[in-house]
């Protein structure tokens, strides 16, 4: 992979950590309502995804995917505002990080019933075919999500019909405390999809350029017509349960210090004589500084007009107030 | 004018629509060269093809989820769901993903599909295959509930419901399938949220929608013999139902039934009953009846059937306690 595309790839995963790093500082502030879920350690997987999308495409984010709404081109502030709550962010406040949606750049959504977008973009993948365009849905889902109907509805559908869907599965090997390999008949995801007969791979998700190497070809085999595409993410997420760690320590090591995605990405670049620290330091500082205006955006927008509250529930008719 | 039944009502509405909008597209189990379980879809496969009318597989959810993505992105899907009774398997993609997605992304995306569905009993379907399941989904903001109860309605509202940007479920009463009726040629719509007088009359009206009513109006012309004068508004839409015909008419008259198939409990007839006290208490000369389905699954055995469900005479007796009152 040359040298500018994998400094952009960091770039982007810097753009995940600073975000999420962030957006959990002021939620511990009590400034950010709601639940959170971060991206933390599966920055590598979202900047892969990233870097093959095009506006034109839609993407289905998971509930960790903060970061990519961010790469797919919504401005950093406007993400950041909606996970507030706030008027300036991209639905107003009402969707929050659940389900905090742009068209303008291809991002349907998230939906908090977990795994329900696996249904949702085979539609998008149909219509796309039917319109004879060549863009495709990408839906990222949680390991968790394998157990739910809908999953297996969806790669049976996508296979028959070979429509131009990407399946990214995230597998940071827990739903929530249950282990993968628990509570389905494989912890290899992808051999769901094998099943199915679908084309799949499974892929270090914490090392970068293989994971946007393998991205890229998956959605280079679907713009082709050839059908979905699975891939496998194998990485960890930083954040346990809500109430703190469960994991091992010596598993926690392992991801957070031997196999971190940045830690590889630096390796991989100092390595290839791609960039040198001080270049690297200077991403990460100027990532961060960014970072820090959307906060500040976000912590100074004002509340929703309260009229919003009933609007848009239908298309054109008003629901009754109070 | 042309004399049709309510299935080739639908037929002609889907068949129009089609032609006219290459975004119209259906989906369901056996809808292709099979026409659909009871026929509606019948030759729309051979005349448009099996990319817009595609048969599916048992998948209720993605058929669902299917529709309102393509909806997302432009398309007017009319999915199928062979029985009413199975959306279960598919609820959460039409409460919380096609109902709620033009709010919680603040009108960014809407999701205009049209669920076609087979509902209600009194054919020993049993208790899977019979259920009125409006009850199901009238706490759900943002859907439209249809059930026409006429030909002419169901081709008029049917071309209404793909029209509109709204997500729809579109209720059609199996004991309505064969019921025949004259019906305007070409293309026209029949507005949503409009209730229609079905009968007018002065004494007592009788609020009802699809099957009931048809029982409502047998009952009326029955009481009609015995000088009582029934007024019989059918509702047509659901939710959001037309709180102001229902009003206007029991302001008139002063007394109020209630007719629905489903179980009393929670349902549209509870919602319909509760808004004319609220709204209309002044002008009542007695107390809002219900006649509704009994608080039980829907048996198999016919007899069984028709103690559960409520029917003409239920409602004529329901009138008569009301004059007595
Ligand atoms: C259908 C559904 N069931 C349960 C939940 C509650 N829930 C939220 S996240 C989660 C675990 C999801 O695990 P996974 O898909 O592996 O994602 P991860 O959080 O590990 O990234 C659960 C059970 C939900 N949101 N939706
Ligand atoms: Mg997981």
């Amino acid at each position: 992979m040359d040298g500018n595309t994998v400094l952009e790839l960091y770039r982007k995963m810097w753009v995940v950590r600073a975000f999420e790093q962030g957006l959990e500082r002021e939620f511990k502030k009590g400034n950010v309502p709601g639940m959170l879920h971060t991206g933390l350690g599966q920055e590598a997987v979202q900047a892969a995804i990233a870097n093959s999308l095009r506006k034109t495409d839609a993407f289905f984010p998971d509930h960790r995917a903060h970061g990519l709404l961010v790469l797919a081109g919504t401005p950093g502030e406007k993400i950041m505002a909606e996970l507030f709550g706030k008027a300036t962010g991209v639905c107003s406040g009402k969707g929050g990080s659940l389900h905090s949606a742009d068209p303008s750049v291809g991002n349907f959504g998230d939906n908090a019933v977990e795994g329900s977008m696996m249904a949702t973009a085979l539609g998008v993948g149909l219509a796309y075919k039917m319109q004879k365009r060549d863009d495709l849905a990408a839906v990222i889902v949680g390991d968790g999500t394998a157990g739910r109907g809908e999953w297996h509805e969806s790669l049976n559908l996508a296979a028959t019909w070979k429509l131009p869907v990407l399946y990214c599965c995230v597998n940071n090997g827990y739903a929530i405390s249950t282990a993968v390999g628990d509570s389905h008949a494989t912890a290899e995801l992808y051999e769901f999809a094998c099943a199915y007969k679908m084309q799949s791979v499974q892929v270090d998700g914490n090392d970068v350029v293989e994971a946007a190497r393998v991205t890229a070809e998956a959605v280079d085999w679907i713009r082709q017509g050839k059908g979905p595409f699975f891939i496998e993410y194998k990485t960890w997420r930083w954040q346990g349960i809500f109430s703190g760690e469960f994991r091992p320590a010596e598993e926690i090591r392992y991801w957070k210090e031997e196999h971190e995605p940045m830690k590889l990405a630096r390796d991989y670049m100092v390595k290839n004589h791609i960039a040198d620290d001080a270049v690297l330091e200077q991403i990460k500082a100027e990532v961060e500084a960014q970072v820090e205006t959307w906060i500040t955006f976000a912590l100074e927008s004002p509340p929703p007009d309260l009229s919003k509250a009933t609007a848009n529930v239908y298309v054109g008719w008003e629901v009754e107030t109070r | 004018m042309k004399r049709m039944s309510f299935v080739q009502a639908l037929n002609d509405a889907l068949d129009i629509m089609m032609a006219e909008d290459e975004r119209v597209f259906l989906l369901g189990e056996d809808i292709g060269h099979m026409g659909g379980d009871f026929g509606v879809t019948r030759g729309l496969f051979t005349k448009y093809g099996g990319e817009r009318v595609r048969d599916t597989p048992l998948s209720e959810a993605a058929i669902i989820g299917t529709a309102v993505g393509a909806a997302m992105v432009g398309m007017r899907p009319v999915p199928e769901i062979m029985f009413a009774d199975f959306l279960g398997t598919c609820y959460d993609q039409i409460v919380n993903n096609a109902a709620k997605m033009h709010y919680m992304f603040d009108g960014q995306f809407k999701a205009p599909i049209v669920i076609r569905t087979a509902a209600g009993g009194g054919f020993g379907g049993g208790p899977h295959h019979s259920q009125s399941v409006e009850g199901w989904f009238m706490n759900v903001p943002g859907l439209v509930i249809v059930g026409p109860s006429t030909p002419q309605d169901a081709k008029g509202m049917l071309i209404a419901c793909i029209e509109n940007d709204n997500p729809v479920l579109f209720l059609e009463h199996k004991a309505l399938y064969r019921v025949r009726g004259d019906v305007d040629e070409g293309k026209f719509s029949v507005p949503l949220r409009k209730a229609h007088i079905a009968r007018e009359g002065t004494d007592v009206t009788i609020v009802a929608s699809m099957k009931m009513t048809h029982e409502a109006l047998a009952a009326a012309e029955e009481l009609a013999a015995e000088n009582i004068s029934v007024e019989v508004v059918d509702l047509r839409t659901l939710r959001p139902w037309d709180t102001q015909t229902v009003l206007e008419s029991v302001a008139k008259t002063g007394r109020a039934i209630v007719a629905n198939e489903a179980p009393k409990m929670g349902g549209l007839g509870s919602d319909v009953s509760a808004t004319i006290a609220e709204e209309c208490f002044s002008h009542l000369k007695a107390p809002v009846k219900r006649v509704c389905g009994l608080d039980t699954p829907i048996p198999f055995s016919v007899p069984l059937e028709k103690v559960i469900l409520p029917n003409k005479d239920d409602i004529k007796k329901a009138v008569q306690d009301t004059l007595a009152h």
